[in-house]
């Protein structure tokens, strides 16, 4: 914690935390782009390929500079865009192969050039500043740049929403209604360059997808609206960016490493415990319904056994195949609800009802597999065993009505009549 | 058809395809291609798979390259007029798991109306509303779509077209995959989309449905076997032709009596 408050007496921890939140927020946002429209490896290929830029960005200006380092690595995006998609268009080969071969070419030539600019022009570039970015040595000037790409990226999700909306759901429509698809594929290829131009700096070159695709993997699991999906991802890439780094500071590590386990932390989150779609909920779910069937079953087999003589629960935890700690427990929950009394163990008339109702769906959707799908008696008891439990009222009073309100099922045992 | 009729009529119709040849790979799809449709009326597009039916439709729209013809959108290109046209294609393209509500998709069709930077406002609010309505899915508004059955979803797709307030319709088999009362309400839509002088033309597959829903039918198998009147048409003969002598097509013509 010390080290983390004694780092920010530094100017460059101040411009560090600035550039790697705008980073967090703009990749946020865009990457739910780019991750809807399975582009997640152009994100990363692209990333990869802009190195070729930065080197000849650098002969050109002769050193260092920003802006030619900006232009030099948008530059050498959008070749490698185009290449990719030429590829994919226009050569046999599969698309996924096409990016690999575009992204390590560039990536391999970049690497070249750099160590050739390092060890024959004595230029100070660190191949590792490019490969797991430099946070802390960033400047002023790089400071303004990335506000603008930041700024300009967001304005322009903002502001093309809607045909990007469109073409990512259903471009075939898009185009219908006149959408340029092409232009705006090519659009959001810049905005991408531009990112990854801006996100080099903070998590380098290899890390840059994680920035993109993580934080929109969290946004889709949590909602299930776009732009509320766009704002949870800029909110978890910010997230990422800040505690990534105060994790850096605390434990004197690689800021860039840092923000990508820290978004994956925050996904790893989400997939545990997002609503509706997380794990821990749909396990819960699952608990719920197999309960549900457990009681059910065990009302049914009760009114059986107390049909046949007395209802005990030796003769449920024979009948219904659950230990007998499930059966007490199921018991109890049903005595609550008033279907059965416990002293002495006896089926209420709301529970035989229960039962009759459960004996009802149960025959007649046999019936149903019998007339209407043609199996044979031997086939459908198991399948009954199930669906018993899951057709509603109304479903069964359309299925007897739709059988001509039998009156027994294939074994021959009556159908109990409704209510 | 009627090759010779006098220029002057060319504006009548709300579709004109001359001499269209299409291929995919060498492949000839389409061949010769000539069809005048009229407005306020509906169109069922039949044919075996494989006849170049959506082609037609893709060709028609500007959405594939063609080696040769030319199509007429009320007389004019259709890239000039992209908001009077709209597509409903077949619902398995359709990414069920996007982030989008019923409303927004809806709302899509709105989107030919406003330029970049417009605001969606009053008017284009009222005619999201009005399809939601007209189709009976304003409950389900907030639902993502693939929490929506087969047949509320083909709803949801018709709503937008309906939204963009469009003029000519080209809808790719909308019911399959959908329930009997949703089959019956978009039929009664389009026929009134019809008696409001609107075009809508239909890729349909149930022959036995035929006679009930569609004013003109076009027969085809990458060339147009026949079109025109469905009572004229539809027969038993010119049915065999297009699709060949497949048994089970014979067998499903027999149905038709």
């Amino acid at each position: 914690m010390e080290e983390i408050i004694t780092a920010f007496d530094y100017p460059y921890a101040w411009r560090a935390l600035a550039a790697s939140v705008m980073v967090g927020l703009m990749c946020g946002a865009l990457g739910c782009f780019i991750v809807l429209r399975n582009m997640s490896m152009v994100g990363d290929a692209l990333s990869h390929a802009i190195l070729p830029g930065v080197v000849v960005a650098f002969m050109v200006v002769g050193g260092y500079s920003a802006l030619g380092f900006f232009l030099g690595s948008v530059a050498a995006g959008l070749v490698t865009a185009v290449l990719i998609t030429w590829i994919q268009q226009k050569v046999a080969t599969k698309n996924d192969a096409a990016i690999g071969i575009v992204f390590t070419t560039m990536f391999a030539l970049g690497v070249m050039g750099i160590s050739w600019l390092s060890k024959n022009e004595h230029a100070h570039i660190d191949l590792k500043d490019f490969l797991f970015g430099n946070v802390l040595g960033v400047s002023d000037s790089d400071l303004v740049l990335t506000g603008m790409i930041c700024l300009y990226v967001l304005a322009s999700l903002y502001v093309f929403y809607r045909p990007l909306f469109a073409t990512t759901f259903q471009p075939v429509i898009a185009e219908t209604m006149g959408v340029n698809t092409k232009l705006v594929h090519y659009f959001l290829m810049l905005l991408l360059s531009f990112a990854v131009v801006a996100a080099l700096q903070t998590v380098g070159v290899i890390l840059v997808v994680a920035m993109l695709i993580t934080p929109a993997a969290t946004g889709l699991l949590l909602s299930r609206r776009l732009p509320k999906v766009i704002m949870i991802a800029s909110l978890v890439g910010v997230l990422a960016a800040v505690f990534g780094l105060a994790i850096a500071f605390a434990f004197k590590t690689t800021p860039g490493p840092a923000m990508a386990v820290m978004a994956s932390f925050l996904y790893g989150l989400a997939v545990f415990f997002a609503p509706e779609r997380g794990l821990v909920f749909r396990f819960y779910r699952k608990r719920t319904r197999e309960r549900r069937i457990e009681i059910e079953d065990v009302i049914k087999q009760g009114a059986r056994l107390e049909q046949n003589g007395a209802m005990t629960i030796d003769g449920l935890v024979e009948k219904t195949v659950l230990p007998k700690g499930v059966v007490t427990s199921r018991l109890k929950t049903l005595a609550k609800r008033g279907l059965v009394t416990l002293q002495p163990l006896a089926m209420t008339n709301l529970g035989k009802l229960e039962a009759f109702k459960l004996v009802r769906a149960h025959r007649l959707y046999e019936t149903f597999l019998v007339d209407r799908l043609g199996l044979s008696e031997d086939q459908i008891h198991d399948e009954a065993e199930r669906y018993e439990h899951l057709l509603t009222d109304e479903l069964l009073d359309e299925i007897d009505q739709e059988l001509g309100y039998p009156e027994t099922d294939p074994h021959g045992s009556p159908i109990p009549k409704r209510g | 058809m009627d090759k010779s009729e006098p220029m002057a009529n060319q504006d009548q119709y709300a579709i004109q395809v001359e001499a269209l040849n299409v291929s995919y790979d060498r492949k000839r799809v389409l061949s010769a291609v000539y069809l005048n449709l009229k407005p306020g009326l509906v169109y069922g597009l039949l044919g075996p798979n494989g006849a170049g039916k959506s082609t037609l439709f893709k060709a028609i729209l500007d959405l594939i390259d063609v080696d040769t013809g030319r199509v007429l959108i009320n007389g004019g290109s259709v890239q000039d007029i992209r908001k009077e046209v709209v597509y409903v294609p077949q619902r398995d393209d359709v990414d069920l798991s996007f982030p989008a509500t019923v409303y927004d998709v809806v709302r899509m069709g709105r989107f030919p109306h406003v330029s970049l930077m417009q605001r969606l406002g009053k008017a284009d609010k009222l005619a999201i509303n009005e399809a939601l309505e007209k189709l009976g899915i304003s409950h389900l508004r907030d639902r993502q779509i693939g929490q929506l059955s087969g047949g509320q979803q083909q709803r949801v797709f018709l709503a937008r077209a309906m939204a963009q307030q469009a003029d000519i319709w080209f809808l790719d088999e909308p019911f399959v995959g959908v329930d009997a009362t949703t089959e019956a309400r978009i039929m009664t839509l389009l026929h009134d989309l019809a008696n409001q002088g609107r075009t809508v033309i239909v890729i349909h597959h149930d022959l036995s449905t035929v006679r009930n829903y569609f004013d003109q039918v076009i027969l085809m198998n990458q060339r147009i076997v026949a079109y025109g009147k469905t009572s004229e048409i539809f027969t038993d003969e010119k049915v065999a032709e297009t699709y060949g002598s497949q048994t089970s097509i014979q067998h499903r013509t027999n149905l038709l009596g």
